[in-house]
């Protein structure tokens, strides 16, 4: 859920206005403020999108010398702000006098990016202390781009990536490729946390006690899914549901037994004892009794009632009976009125002893070697492990790896238990160690940021194949660099195409595409029941199942990117065809549509987007601006102010009209304006979509409007207008896109220094007709791909 | 038979069978000095967004005060709480940082500390109170404390104003940049608590399963070790996590060997997942707190109702809007009612907590007397994003340390973290300060 502006939900329903408050709002660092927002969030702004390609840093007008710390900027710093950022006492940490003079400036870039973001919104020096003229805050901001920022693309900073730990999807999917068992353990793990917009940020993904935990239960599941073992008590285990039995009946349970062999039939119960006897319980199979026993078992506390049993290949009933029902309701003691018996549960396990006919293919790829009766197990054990713990690894298991795991298998041996055990145990260790729950570059200076080193072959593998499978490498990758051949004229590219045709690469839709376009949030929207009593279960499927396979196609067919923003084509079924008015679509299967007519190409036609950014109960042109101008077109509006002002009591005039017309009369108070007008535009342009995307041309009796002008005039009649516009700020978008891919590749933040970088990749994205291939080819190309460095002192 | 007597034990409701047998044995586990005591517990529940604070706030002080409407789901529990208002959380104010009260508020609630402004790369905020208690008295229990939600993190976006999501998704932090991440799913809350057999596992067995276990960790533990000589600061606090995580899971594997888990769970349906209604979903997780507190698993809890800045929809009882959004409600008299009937449904959940704690026998009194369980949200009203004059109950007795029923008035700004302090003392936790404290809240004895 992303929150819209504090300020954003009432100027659009409320019935008052903004008061200005002048208690409590200083009126001059307001407009600051508002100066501030303006710059950011006005679409066509010549002083931010227009220098599309350095979006990253303010133009800085030719000729203008670049301030002197000395000289200029430190007397401003002293003034303004060592007050309280000064000293051992500095408040948030930042003593500025510590900086004596530019060059200790240089070293600390990330503290300085953040005193500029505090200049640049106006967020310092704070409400009640003095402020400096707009020159001299300008001056302050120019000094730190042009010189603390300064970047030389020629000694290009690879940045340096946190261990990752795999984060849910990236464990169940390298689970299912390393052991061919598909059963998403993960699913029940805690989330993970988000940061820049991702799940998978190496500095975010922190390691809880209760995650360990999982992960151990999780390698205790994945091992008996994976590798069958003969030792008795390992034999799988199916349980039927327990019955109370208030009076004589069976608890059952049908079961098809796999094969002929030794069964443990058992019950789970306790009785509530009344009467002269205890309660008597018959086992039975197919209605013959095997057993009667008496339970004892009383208060609550099952005990387990068992028999051993040979049974034949085939269906079988397995039933547990109560006997000896008493009822006596007039008896003194109440205790001793009612006699039941509570089956907790039945449970069937076997076949005992045995390794079936047929194992799963699970098990013989990993058991290629069984030690021979006399033979010394080991030599099996390093058979097995090695190569397991190697693709488990994503690079070549040490001696000392494989001879420790060797040591596991042999001591559970040595307790008795099979071979097929044994490796259960090492297989499960490998499973919980930090060398297969993290991805580690290790450097060999980890604390000097001038060491930039390209990474080996198997991390650049294990980048790609996480990067676009979310999975590890499979063997032809793990073979290339295992052969040092990755990186030989033409691999590369021959691997990231292959890769992007492979069936896994569907990771990138459900991993990136849906956490860049808050998809995900689809699966908790609520649209008022009233409004919309069509929007169901299957409605919300279908959307996105439409954005799911739109995504999909566009990386399967190598499309532009610009085909995100407007198509010809797109997925639907019936029923997302009638929610979109096209004939000719029948059942529930998706298929690919031609589209004829503008409003649905691209995915701002797409319900699925336009349902996350509504409320529940009508639209939000202000989130659908919000999530537009942050999530295609780069320019994410600054956070709200603190201390919004409050509205008025609902006294004020009441609003009327359609809510864009109650959002502009809400807008006549300039102090939502000069925000507002800039953001809520995009969205009016989408006012033709309901909360729930589907086509609207009145809102109740009124007619919608969707027309409007953006910043710099270019102006707009109706949402395909608007697309039209949008598609015109190519270089945004495209550095948006490949921004987030950026991020996404190489799960952290994007900092100042990636600037060249980017620079680079959409370049040559240009340059390639913005083909989706080009766009991860230039990634993987890039520095920050390929290298790393140490860490900087400064760096958290 | 009895047809009432057959619904017991099985089916969707949990029934408990008084299991006094269950505390004794683990208090005997606490060591010699804890023994003779019985424990007391402590827990947090939080709900976002503020509150309507007009009608949470009684108007007079001491025991005598009548209770506001949205407090009057408490009506049974008038005597077992106390109404706290007064209370401030100052580091969930912007304090410089500009937007992000949502995110502020959850971060700082249990802390008292400014959460470091960042989508990621340097997360910091503090440790929580809860963590606090946890890695003091958390030795004694197989659980040194529970983390429970009734709404998982986002999975996208940001969450606020450039906040990462674990700011406003968590609300126990066990260090500065490790937040607890919670269990959200009911299934796997049970499971972990009380599920440490396979099923047909015979003692033996398990015993043996718990050995290899025990050789599995020694196994990463020396990876992790060697691996964390080798690494860079950032990468070695990740490993320290990892380390730390490793030696709690070997002390409560020593644990579970004391306990049956069968025993602790006796006539208790296994949950078969995330019920569909949210008020189901909320007593479920209350219901496994009890539990936990019952048999002596953890006595350290919290329970995220809500995510703070939740956007989640009441369409049951009528509120068809998001939460949020109500929140800034603009003095609109029809937002405000919503938002009523939204705490008011909060508070009937946290009722059925109360009710459930009071219901179990414990020594002389119930269980709810020793407790110390506090609700509140890091918000006052939802429009102005304040974080002063916080909606803050109390319930319990502290073990005979607190005296409720009353509503206790504390000079505005006091900061909650002084609550804390105070009930730290309560759990034998000596803390000359925590986070922002300035010293402890006076009178809670009465």
């Amino acid at each position: 859920m992303t929150l819209p502006p504090p300020s954003s939900p009432s100027p659009i329903e409320g019935e008052g206005i903004f008061r200005f408050d002048k208690a409590r709002f200083d009126v001059c660092r307001y407009l600051c403020y508002l100066t501030a927002i303006a710059a950011a969030c006005a679409v066509g702004n010549a002083a931010r999108l227009a220098q599309a390609d350095e979006p990253q840093l303010k133009p800085i007008a030719a000729g203008t010398p670049a301030p002197a710390f000395i000289k200029d900027v430190r007397p401003l710093l002293a003034k303004y702000c060592f007050e309280c950022h000064q000293g051992e006492k500095a408040k948030g940490g930042l003593a500025l006098d510590a900086f004596r003079d530019e060059r200790a400036a240089l070293g600390r870039q990330p503290v300085w990016e953040k005193v500029l973001d505090q200049l640049d919104t106006g967020m310092m020096p704070p409400d009640g202390k003095p402020q400096p003229t707009d020159d001299e805050r300008a001056l302050v901001m120019r000094w730190i781009e042009s010189r603390v920022l300064k970047i030389d693309c020629s000694k290009a900073d690879p940045g340096r990536v946190t261990i990752r730990r795999l984060n849910k999807a990236e464990y169940n999917n390298t689970i299912r490729d390393l052991l061919g068992v598909d059963v998403k353990p993960a699913d029940d793990f805690p989330s993970d946390d988000v940061g820049y917009g991702f799940d998978h940020i190496g500095d975010v993904l922190s390691m809880p006690p209760v995650l360990l935990e999982r992960y151990l239960t999780a390698a205790e599941r994945i091992v008996d899914a994976a590798i069958l073992t003969p030792d008795p008590e390992r034999a799988p285990v199916r349980t039927g549901k327990g019955k109370n039995l208030g009076s004589v009946g069976d608890a059952d349970f049908e079961m098809d037994f796999p094969r002929t062999g030794d069964y443990a039939l058992r019950v789970r119960a306790f009785a509530d004892q009344a009467g002269p006897e205890p309660a008597r319980m018959s086992l039975r199979l197919d209605g013959l009794d095997l057993q009667t026993v008496d339970v004892t078992a009383a208060d609550g506390v099952s005990a387990t009632y068992e028999i051993v049993l040979n049974v034949p290949v085939g269906k079988h009933r397995f039933a547990a009976r109560f006997l000896n029902d008493y009822y006596k309701p007039d008896d003194p003691d109440p205790k001793n009125r009612d006699r039941n018996l509570h089956v907790e549960r039945l449970e069937i396990q076997g076949p005992i002893g045995l390794l079936p006919d047929q194992l799963p293919a699970s098990h013989t790829r990993l058991i290629t070697c069984r030690p021979l009766p006399e033979a010394d197990p080991a030599d099996c054990a390093r058979a097995v492990l090695r190569p397991f713990a190697t693709r488990a690894f994503r690079r070549p298991a040490t001696d000392d790896e494989v001879e420790r795991l060797t040591r596991l298998v042999a001591s559970a041996m040595r307790e008795g238990d099979s071979f097929e055990r044994g490796v259960q145990v090492a297989v499960e260790a490998v499973l919980v160690s930090p060398h297969f729950l993290f991805r580690i570059e290790l450097d060999p200076e980890p604390l000097n940021p001038q060491a930039i080193r390209t990474i080996n072959d198997f991390e650049l593998a294990t980048r790609l194949s996480y990067f676009l499978w979310s999975s590890l490498p499979d063997d032809e990758l793990l073979g290339l660099a295992q052969a040092g051949t990755l990186r030989q004229e033409g691999h590369l590219a021959a691997q990231v195409r292959r890769m992007l045709q492979d069936p896994k690469s569907g990771a990138l839709v459900d991993n990136f595409a849906v956490q860049w376009l808050h998809l995900g949030n689809l699966k908790t929207v609520s649209p008022d029941r009233k409004q919309f009593p069509g929007f169901d279960a299957a409605l919300r499927g279908a959307m996105e199942n439409e954005t799911r396979m739109f995504f999909a196609a566009i990386i399967r067919e190598d499309r532009s990117l610009f085909e995100l923003l407007d198509s010809d084509f797109t997925f639907l079924n019936e029923r997302l065809a009638k929610h979109y008015g096209i004939a000719g679509v029948q059942g529930d299967e998706f298929r690919r549509v031609t589209l004829a007519t503008p409003e649905r190409g691209g995915l701002l036609g797409q319900a699925s987007i336009l349902t996350v950014t509504s409320n529940p109960t009508r639209t939000s042109p202000v989130k659908r601006g919000k999530w537009i101008l942050e999530n295609l077109l780069n320019a994410s509006p600054p956070p709200p102010p603190p201390n919004v002002p409050e509205l008025k009591d609902a006294s004020d005039k009441q609003l009327e009209g359609t809510l864009r017309q109650r959002m502009e009369q809400h807008r006549e108070n300039p102090a939502c304006a000069v925000c507002h007008t800039q953001m809520d535009a995009i969205g009016f342009g989408l006012e033709n979509y309901d909360p729930i995307g589907a086509w609207r041309s009145k809102e109740g009796n009124l007619d919608i409007d969707a027309s409007g002008t953006l910043p710099g005039g270019a102006s707009f009649k109706s949402p395909a207008e608007l697309k039209t516009i949008l598609k015109a700020r190519e270089p945004e978008f495209r550095r948006c896109v490949a921004e987030k891919l950026l991020t996404y590749a190489l799960g952290r933040g994007l900092e100042y220094y990636d600037k060249c970088t980017v620079d680079t990749i959409v370049k040559n994205v240009a340059g390639n007709q913005d083909r989706f291939s080009a766009l991860v080819l230039e990634i993987v190309n890039s520095d920050a791909f390929q290298k790393r460095r140490g860490k900087r002192g400064d760096e958290l | 038979m009895d047809r009432r007597t057959a619904l017991r034990g099985l089916g969707t409701a949990i029934a408990l069978p008084l299991l006094d047998s269950m505390v004794p044995r683990a208090a005997l586990a606490a060591g010699a000095g804890e023994a003779a005591r019985t424990p007391l517990r402590m827990a947090f529940l939080y709900v976002p967004n503020g509150i309507h604070m007009q009608d949470w706030t009684p108007a007079e002080e001491g025991e005598n005060y009548v209770l506001p409407s949205t407090l009057e789901p408490l009506a049974a529990f008038k005597n077992d709480m106390c109404v706290l208002t007064g209370l401030t959380q100052k580091k969930a104010f912007a304090n410089g940082d500009g937007g992000g009260d949502h995110a502020r508020a959850l971060a700082s609630f249990l802390t008292g500390t400014q959460a470091r402004k960042t989508s990621g790369a340097d997360i910091r905020a503090g440790v929580s109170a809860d963590q606090v208690a946890a890695t003091e008295i958390g030795r004694y229990t197989r659980f040194p404390s529970l983390e429970l939600g009734c709404e998982a993190g986002q999975q996208s976006g940001n969450c606020d104003s450039g906040y990462s999501c674990a700011y406003s998704s968590n609300i126990s932090w066990k260090g500065e940049s490790t937040p607890m991440a919670k269990e959200v799913n009911p299934k796997s809350a049970f499971d972990r608590l009380f599920t440490n057999g396979r099923p047909g596992e015979s003692a033996e067995g398990r015993a043996k399963r718990e050995r290899y276990n025990q050789s599995v960790l020694d196994f990463v533990r020396d990876d992790a070790r060697a691996l964390r000589d080798k690494l860079g600061v950032t990468d070695q606090r990740k490993l320290d996590e990892y380390l730390t995580a490793v030696r709690e899971l070997e002390t409560r594997i020593a644990k579970a060997a004391q306990t049956s888990a069968d025993e602790a769970v006796a006539g208790f349906a296994r949950p078969a997942g995330i019920p569909k209604d949210y008020d189901a979903h909320i007593r479920l997780m209350e219901d496994l707190m009890v539990l936990a507190f019952q048999g002596d698993v953890t006595r350290i809890s919290t329970m995220v109702i809500a995510n703070e800045g939740s956007n989640r929809s009441y369409p049951f009882i009528e509120v068809p809007e998001g939460h949020h959004d109500l929140s800034h409600h603009g003095n609109d008299a029809k937002k405000h009612e919503k938002i009523k009937k939204i705490n008011r449904f909060h508070v009937t959940q946290f009722g059925h907590l109360l009710e459930r704690l009071k219901g179990i026998k414990e020594g002389e009194g119930t269980l709810l007397d020793n407790c110390m369980i506090v609700y509140g949200s890091g918000i006052g009203d939802g429009n102005r994003h304040n974080h002063d004059d916080l909606p803050i109950l109390l319930a319990g007795r502290g073990a005979g340390t607190i005296k409720p029923g009353r509503h206790i008035k504390y000079a505005s700004g006091t900061p909650l973290n002084n609550l804390f302090l105070s009930m730290l003392d309560r759990l034998g936790v000596r803390r000359e300060s925590l986070g922002d404290s300035t010293g402890r809240v006076a009178g809670l004895d009465g």
